[in-house]
């Protein structure tokens, strides 16, 4: 293979531009697969990433193409679309000369378009602009095209493109060989390749995705880990065409996959460099940071009895997931389960869905945290990430939070509500720019925790969905933050203790607490919910009593439904948790997420 | 003693929460379905003593002489105890002078009457039709006649408020009848109201009516002696009692249910299944502890309750050994007076929740 006819590019996108199906189209034309062999969205191997329509791990497939008489490789990497996994884009990213950036004709450029952009620019990647679904009836190329002009492409360059139908597909892979340059690796250097991403196989164990940027690597070479200086056997190398295919060496340029019978995932850091044990280079590659979860939440199975289920179904996500932290947690309330921790809101309701689905436990999940950074008047420093670690008020001195800087694209029509939305989650105005009369890019700095609670949701109803929004954390700020609690018949509930800024607590206590009163079911005597922080109430309500469950009619024709319905009864309330002596559904977890103020 | 249900399955008018199993009167398809039920007793009945028979609907009134005079001489095969009790259903409007005379030659001894409402929007609502004067005329001929006499009053729709209500009572009570049942509206499935999607009233109101009714009754001297039932001193209704109690009872026709050794059972609702003489439609054989289930689920409907001794009795086992039920005392969600273990009247609205909780108290190993 030579190395100045390997192309190495990946396709970026706003989620549901049409990113996996463009994939697809390409693999059609390439030939690596028959049109019959293709399942929609080839790449998306997890039945979940199909569901959703997005893509969670990564994928990176070798194609051959003919042009001009000489045969071209193709190193296409699919990427994860979401913002949660922003650091493995820019790994994968990393890995590549050149990207595509995906437009929808009828969508037109949105926030993770943008996102995604500036990433492949700091990457230095050379972009081919496609505007995608052409064949749409609402496609409005012309636009599409003024603003990708006005974001700094001309007009000779872009794409235009139908995965459905196929249209443009030669001439976009034309432009791939043309405009995308070829490695500039160094095959003499010793190796250095970039993991950029992995995955766990039950009889392979860890499979590692790399792009070797020097050097070449062999089949029985010791490798080294650079960050964690953990040294393997080289046992197996392969490339994907999208069928796995054996290979004896991987060399500057190119990119596969290495076997090392690794165990564990977390051995294997995205981002980090390998290099040979015997002749090992000097520097690693630029870029690596340790995955950090920025979000955590409770998780406990309803069913006290599944807890070791949770457990073993934890480890195995984690096999294929080392960004998903757990440690064991109890709670007064829930009883045994684990404290997780995710990349973002995303990342959280992935694992949940896969849990439930998976492994079949069903979870109560109490509402996300940010981790916080407690300073004590002794001058110690905690990292806190849940709110039930919150040291007491009087020995804390201050308390930070983290902030990220809020990237929010939509039509200009909307940035009245928008900006209110972002003071009232405590924003701070940075700036607004707008790429064309009808759209702008709005940016605010925020509390991570803002946009963790409830912040998605209402941008989109705010502006009726045509709201995208895109986030980079960007360090800690001091805020006024304090620890509330909620009590149900003079209890504290510990799983529902959450952390609020100050001049919030009132508001969100006594929302709180009315949504609780209308989910909690009446029980045969009166509940008193409230809301408090320290010692002071401030928000109160009360379930009231139980006033009548009885079925009036009960005869012959009946009986056996009237046993029926108590014994449906019965099985409702397994589902719920005892709490204390109040029984509460799993949705009051859940609720305390989605508010309407 | 056993008891006989007999379901007849026919109406000229068919109301909009009513799940029973019913159809628009036919002349033809009563005839066969009489000839259809006389099969059907004649190879099911065992030929033991009848304590009471309840005939049921839809609206067996509604039925011609000619049709009732066959219904009664299918019935007569039953041996009847001395003290027997005999009820018919129906509706003001089809239960003529004449059909009053051959209930009493045939040894009816109870009739029961859907009245519901007399409001015009709740009528309305329900699609159904009210005339006063022949409520009145019938209610005063069927005295003259000497039956006993029950009348269903509704309450709780969406149309009705507490004034409503009260009016409905008003009248109720000035029939002076010795039988009331009061149902509070349940929206069924597959019925009209499910259908169309209506809403129960707030329980809050619900349960305001239910104690402004039961009040009101028990001012004129009925005896609330099941959840939904009130009847004056000595005219409890000896048939639901045998369901209320947990005893045997045949169930003959379309949708009818019965309970025979150990099993309880419930035909089809399909008339063409039936007249096919597929009868049966679902069966449940009880284990020992569903009987209990049963026993405990049914009795505490009735202010008597349980009888602890009678229990013991009946299943050589204390009640005690199998649910604790000693936290419910505590909570005086439950009442033990000597024997008689039964829900305080005050806590009937809620005693779904209660039973659930007993049963959840079993008592294991």
């Amino acid at each position: 293979m030579k190395q100045e006819n390997i192309r190495n590019f990946c396709i970026i996108a706003h989620i549901d531009h049409g990113k996996s199906t463009l994939a697809d189209r390409i693999l059609e034309k390439t030939g690596a697969l028959e049109k019959r062999e293709i399942k929609d969205q080839m790449l998306d191997s997890m039945d979940i990433e199909r569901e959703r329509g997005i893509t969670i791990k990564l994928n990176a497939v070798q194609l051959t193409y003919k042009y001009k008489g000489e045969e071209y490789y193709l190193h296409l990497i699919d990427t994860p679309g979401h913002v949660d996994f922003s650091y493995e884009v820019s790994r994968s990213l990393a890995a590549c000369e050149g990207a595509i950036l995906v437009v929808d004709a009828s969508q037109g450029v949105e926030a993770q378009t943008l996102a995604n952009l500036y990433l492949a620019l700091e990457n230095d990647l050379d972009i081919i602009p496609v505007i995608n679904k052409i064949d749409l009836p609402n496609a409005d190329i012309d636009k599409v095209i003024k603003e990708l002009e006005t974001i700094g492409f001309s007009k000779e360059d872009i794409v235009l493109t139908s995965a459905k139908t196929g249209v443009g597909i030669e001439a976009l892979l034309e432009k791939v060989i043309t405009n995308i340059k070829s490695p500039k690796g160094d095959i003499n250097r010793p190796l250095r390749a970039l993991i950029f991403d992995s995955l766990f196989d039950s009889y392979r164990g860890v499979i590692t995705s790399i792009r070797v940027v020097d050097g070449e690597v062999h089949v029985g070479d010791l490798i080294k880990m650079m960050q964690t200086n953990a040294i393997y056997d080289v046992i197996g190398l392969s490339i994907n065409t999208p069928k796995e295919k054996q290979v004896t060496s991987l060399k500057a340029g190119e990119v596969g996959y290495i076997y090392a019978s690794i165990k564990s995932i977390s051995d294997v850091l995205v981002g980090d460099t390998i290099t040979l044990e015997k002749n090992p280079a000097s520097e690693t590659l630029p870029g690596y940071k340790p995955m950090k979860p920025m979000v955590y939440c409770g998780l406990y199975p309803i069913d006290a009895s599944k807890f070791d289920d949770l457990r073993e179904a934890l480890e195995k996500l984690k096999l294929n997931d080392a960004a998903l932290t757990f440690e064991p947690e109890t709670s007064k309330a829930l009883g045994f389960g684990f404290r997780c921790g995710f990349l973002g809101l995303l990342h959280m309701e992935i694992i949940e869905e896969r849990v439930d689905r998976e492994f079949n436990i069903d979870l109560i999940a109490t509402a996300p945290s940010v981790i916080y950074e407690v300073l004590l008047n002794s001058g110690e420093k905690l990292m806190i990430d849940s709110p039930n670690k919150m040291p007491k008020k009087e020995a804390i001195s201050k308390v930070l939070e983290p902030y990220v800087k809020v990237n929010i694209f939509s039509p200009s029509s909307y940035i009245g509500p928008i900006m209110e939305l972002c003071q009232n989650k405590r924003g701070t105005f940075i700036n607004i720019d707008y790429l064309d009369e009808e759209r702008v890019t709005i940016n605010y700095e925020m509390p991570l925790s803002e946009i963790v609670y409830d912040f998605f949701n209402k941008l989109k109803s705010f502006t009726k969905g045509y709201a995208s929004f895109d986030y980079e954390v960007i360090g800690y700020k001091e805020s006024n933050l304090v620890k509330m609690d909620i009590l149900l018949n003079g209890e504290v509930i510990d799983a529902l203790s959450v952390i609020v800024h100050k001049d919030f607590a009132y508001n969100r206590g006594k929302i709180i607490v009315e949504k609780l009163k209308e989910i909690i079911p009446r029980a045969l005597f009166e509940i008193p919910i409230q809301a408090s922080i320290g010692n002071k109430v401030i928000a109160r309500s009360t379930v009231k009593a139980l006033r009548k469950d009885v079925l009036a009619k009960c005869y012959g024709g009946d009986i056996t439904r009237k046993k029926k319905l108590l014994e449906k009864q019965k099985e409702g309330k397994k589902r719920m948790k005892k709490i204390g002596s109040v029984e509460l559904p799993q949705e009051a977890f859940m609720s305390l997420l989605s508010q309407d103020e | 003693m056993r008891s006989v249900y007999i379901h007849i399955p026919f109406c000229e008018n068919i109301c909009s929460y009513c799940d029973f199993c019913k159809m628009f009167y036919n002349e033809k398809m009563v005839d066969s379905y009489l000839d259809e039920l006389h099969r059907e007793i004649k190879e099911t009945y065992q030929n033991d003593l009848i304590k009471s028979i309840y005939i049921g609907g839809g609206t067996p009134s509604c039925l011609n002489i000619k049709q009732l005079e066959k219904l009664f001489s299918i019935i007569n095969i039953f041996k009847k105890d001395k003290d027997f009790s005999f009820t018919i259903e129906g509706n003001f409007e089809s239960t003529s002078f004449d059909k009053l005379q051959l209930y009493k030659k045939n040894n009816v001894t109870r009739l029961s009457f859907g009245l519901e409402s007399i409001n015009e929007n709740n009528l309305k609502f329900l699609d159904r039709k009210c005339d006063i004067l022949k409520i009145k005329e019938t209610i005063f001929y069927a005295k003259k006649l000497d039956f006993d006499i029950n009348v269903d009053l509704m309450y709780a729709l969406p149309t009705e408020d507490m004034t409503i209500l009260n009016k409905d009572l008003d009248f109720i009570l000035s029939l002076d009848v010795n039988h009331i049942s009061t149902y509070s509206l349940i929206i069924e499935d597959h019925t009209k109201l499910k259908i169309n999607n209506v809403q129960n009233i707030s329980e809050d109101l619900d349960y305001l009516m239910y104690e402004t009714i039961c009040k009101r009754l028990k001012e004129k001297g009925y005896l609330h002696y099941e959840i939904s039932n009130f009847a004056k001193e000595g005219f409890a209704s000896v048939h639901n009692l045998c369901y209320w109690q947990n005893q045997e009872y045949y169930g003959f026709g379309l949708g009818a249910s019965s309970y025979l050794s150990n099993k309880r059972m419930t035909n089809t609702k399909s008339i063409t299944q039936y007249l096919k003489g597929l009868y049966s439609y679902y069966e449940e054989v009880l284990t020992k502890k569903e009987v209990i289930e049963y026993e405990i689920i049914l009795r505490l409907r009735l202010n008597r309750g349980i009888y602890l001794k009678e229990f013991f009795e009946k299943y050589h086992k204390n009640l005690l050994d199998i649910y604790d039920y000693q936290e419910l005392l505590a909570l005086k969600l439950l009442n033990l007076e000597e024997d008689r273990l039964f829900i305080p009247e005050e806590k009937w609205y809620i005693s779904n929740e209660i039973i659930r909780r007993l049963l959840e108290a079993e008592v294991h190993g």
